[in-house]
């Protein structure tokens, strides 16, 4: 028998402010984490069930716990605005960044990395 | 791609034909465009947080469109977003007075798979008597390092509704749906006995799933009725992944070839492995409500083929449910339901080669068997549920249940499992306004002859138990160990307590306050040496602030606890 122990949280904060009439700025930030662990592996007593001359092994599973660890942190920051230039036209610019740190790796190995995306454009209304 | 793409070009015409046709004279039109360009930069290892954009570090041109044209006969709009040739999203909708109503979505997306490294595939015997490794040990090898698994999905559906007829306000009812999946994928295999060896290799994705529904709808103040008719087919274009079972031999020093070899189903050829299934689905559905008394009578009826054309195996469902919700008094109403489902499968026999093919000790065996499904199951529904208004600002609902789930034939044929499943249920909801409202519920769950492995998990001693095969061999062999398992093993629990609360407080116009929790401790006790136990609660709050017209502030947490006491399986060498 073993514990296996989840814990995650996840926390984000946006918010949208109407600078001037033309002006619109949003942002959000998202912060998560999640750790997963095995704990200790307690075999069960077969004392009781051996037989002839079969003896109980006691195996050292000291460290199988740990192949299952997992320790995520994931990032998340955006950050954009629009500006209206005439009644027909809004230039609009926003930025992603993202950032995950893996602290154990596990199946696919350590998969920290970040992710950076900007893009900007008009807005045309008919 | 291009067909996805004709497809939608095709409705998109006809759309706009029939809305051409139906425009009134007091059409109002409006139309948006956005033209721009993204730039996307990845570090590290990509597949995570990169899952659903390959990205490119250059300027990439992306571009929206939004239209819609409004009358007062009816209404038609166009919406599509294309971010790169893997994102692209399209959704047209119209409506045509009360005659006529479609609308036809298209989506693609990319997804990225990392590569299972397979590092803990790795192990090897430990000799305690010598203290030196053994022979016998299991290693892996990837034969596609640093491969780039991804995966296009594309997907178009469509749904129409066309009145046919006033009277009983008849509609034709027709839905369609495409799902394309084409790339690269992971595939993992492994060989035996000579080799305990694991082996990572790419394999090609070309998969497409298409899905059409049609059926008719009528309806006037005393009865709704329908009926529809399902088609569904899968299949995986893409060649299949193969697999070189080598010859068997002794893990050790390689030899006794002619000994290892005849136990194999395979040995010593190149076989296909993890073929996708070719899938064909019919279903027939037919749907009645009726106003009886003071309440509503509801009931349907349903069955389903669903056959694997590769294997030409098939699996069979019946379904039915009959519900009846009425008001028992002003302040009390009550809905009864019961339902039942049977899922029938296909009993193939498996002919396999003999064990120990051509011994001339006699020790052979021969594990030919009909596998009857798991699947194979009568399920039987009873629910009921009372909600009544306590006081104004009160509303209380209890509702109880009776479930059977009898398997016929898991784990042994025609000696099933009947799990049988007890619930009931408290809930109450506070409102006081709009100000504040508040949700209590706690359910309890007690079932019986809980789903369980068909095998134990533990070996007894198997001194003085197992014999030989034949009285002139003294040999035991290790598939025969089966018959020496003990322990029922599940992860499903006999006693399940489910909490939920739910919080609304709005204090003025600028604040609202969301807040709960969700809460769950299940357990089995009825396993010999084992306990299975779950505990999971997850808290979460949620505040939303507008001080003025220019500000908007959102925030939330939520926090998330899993705890599960589960049997750990150790995998050892020698048996």
């Amino acid at each position: 028998m073993a514990d296996y122990e989840n814990k995650a949280s996840n926390m984000y904060f946006s918010t949208n402010f109407k600078a001037t009439e033309k002006l619109r700025v949003f942002s959000t930030v998202t912060y998560y984490t999640a750790e997963g662990s095995l704990q200790e592996v307690l075999m069960p007593d077969v004392e009781d069930r051996l037989d002839g001359d079969l003896e109980d092994q006691d195996f050292d599973m000291e460290k199988i716990p740990s192949y299952s660890d997992l320790d995520y942190e994931f990032l998340s920051f955006k950050l954009g605005f629009t500006y209206k230039l005439t009644d027909a036209v809004t230039w609009s610019a926003d930025g992603d960044y993202v950032d995950l740190k893996d602290n154990q790796g596990y199946v696919y190995g350590i998969e920290t990395g970040s992710y950076f995306m900007v893009r900007s454009g008009f807005k045309v209304d008919f | 791609m291009k067909k996805l793409f004709s497809l939608f070009a095709v409705c998109l015409i006809l759309l706009l034909s029939v809305n051409t046709v139906f425009a009134g004279e007091d059409t109002q039109e409006k139309y948006s465009l956005w033209f721009g360009s993204h730039y996307t930069e990845f570090s590290d290892y990509t597949k995570q947080v990169g899952k659903y954009d390959l990205g490119d570090d250059e300027f990439m041109p992306e571009f929206k469109v939004n239209y819609i044209s409004k009358s007062s006969n009816g209404m038609f709009s166009l919406d599509g977003h294309y971010y790169d040739d893997h994102n692209v999203y399209g959704k047209v909708r119209t409506t045509v007075g009360n005659t006529f109503k479609a609308n036809f979505k298209y989506r693609s997306m990319i997804l990225q798979e990392g590569q299972d490294l397979l590092t803990v595939m790795e192990a090897r015997e430990y000799l305690p008597s010598s203290g030196n490794a053994g022979g016998k040990m299991l290693t892996h090898e990837i034969l596609d390092p640093n491969a780039d698994y991804n995966t296009h999905r594309q997907e178009i559906s469509s749904n129409i509704e066309a009145k046919l007829s006033n009277k009983y306000n008849m509609r034709l009812v027709v839905a369609h749906r495409s799902i394309l999946k084409n790339g690269t994928e992971q595939k993992i295999a492994s060989t035996h006995c000579f080799s305990c060896h694991m082996t990572s290799m790419t394999a090609q994705v070309d998969q497409t799933q298409h899905q059409f529904e049609a059926g008719i709808d009528a309806s006037n103040n005393q009865f709704d009725l329908g009926y529809r008719f399902g088609y569904r087919v899968f299949e995986n274009h893409a060649t299949n992944a193969t697999v070189n079972y080598e010859d068997a031999k002794h893990p050790v020093h390689g030899g006794a070839g002619g000994e290892f070899g005849p136990r194999m189903i395979y040995e010593d050829t190149t076989v296909e492995f993890s073929r996708y299934p070719k899938t064909e689905k019919m279903s027939h559905r037919l749907r009645l409500k009726k106003e009886l008394g003071n309440g509503t009578v509801s009931g349907s009826a349903g069955y389903s083929k669903t056959e694997n054309k590769y294997t030409d195996l098939s699996n069979k469902a019946y379904t039915g449910h009959l519900g009846y919700a009425f008001r028992m008094n002003d302040n009390t109403r009550m809905n009864i339901k019961v339902a039942v489902q049977k899922l029938q499968s296909d009993d193939p026999f498996i002919d396999l080669p003999t064990y120990r093919e051509g011994a001339t000790d006699g020790n052979t065996y021969d594990f030919d068997y009909t596998r009857y499904s798991s699947l194979d199951r009568m399920v039987s529904k009873f629910d009921a549920e009372m909600i009544k208004r306590l006081t104004p600002k009160v509303t209380l609902s209890l509702a109880a249940g009776y479930h059977m789930n009898n398997r016929d034939d898991y784990p042994v044929y025609d000696d099933g499992l009947n799990t049988k499943k007890m619930y009931g249920q408290l809930k109450v909801r506070h409102r006081k306004g709009l100000r504040y409202n508040s949700t209590l519920k706690y359910r309890y769950e007690k079932i019986t002859d809980q789903y369980i492995s068909g095998r134990g998990l533990f070996e007894e001693s198997g001194h003085g138990v197992l014999e030989p095969l034949v009285d002139t061999s003294k040999w035991v062999f290790y598939f025969q160990r089966e018959d020496l398992r003990y322990q029922d093993i599940t992860s499903l629990p006999t006693q399940v307590h489910k909490f939920e609360w739910r919080s609304t407080y709005v204090p003025n116009n600028q604040i609202s306050i969301n807040m709960g929790l969700n809460a769950k401790f299940d357990k089995n006790n009825d396993l010999d040496s084992l306990e299975v136990e779950h505990t999971s609660y997850q808290p979460n709050l949620f505040i939303s602030y507008n001080p003025n017209l220019d500000w908007t502030f959102n925030t939330g947490f939520t926090y998330t606890y899993d705890k599960s006491s589960l049997p750990v399986t150790v995998a050892l060498f020698d048996g």
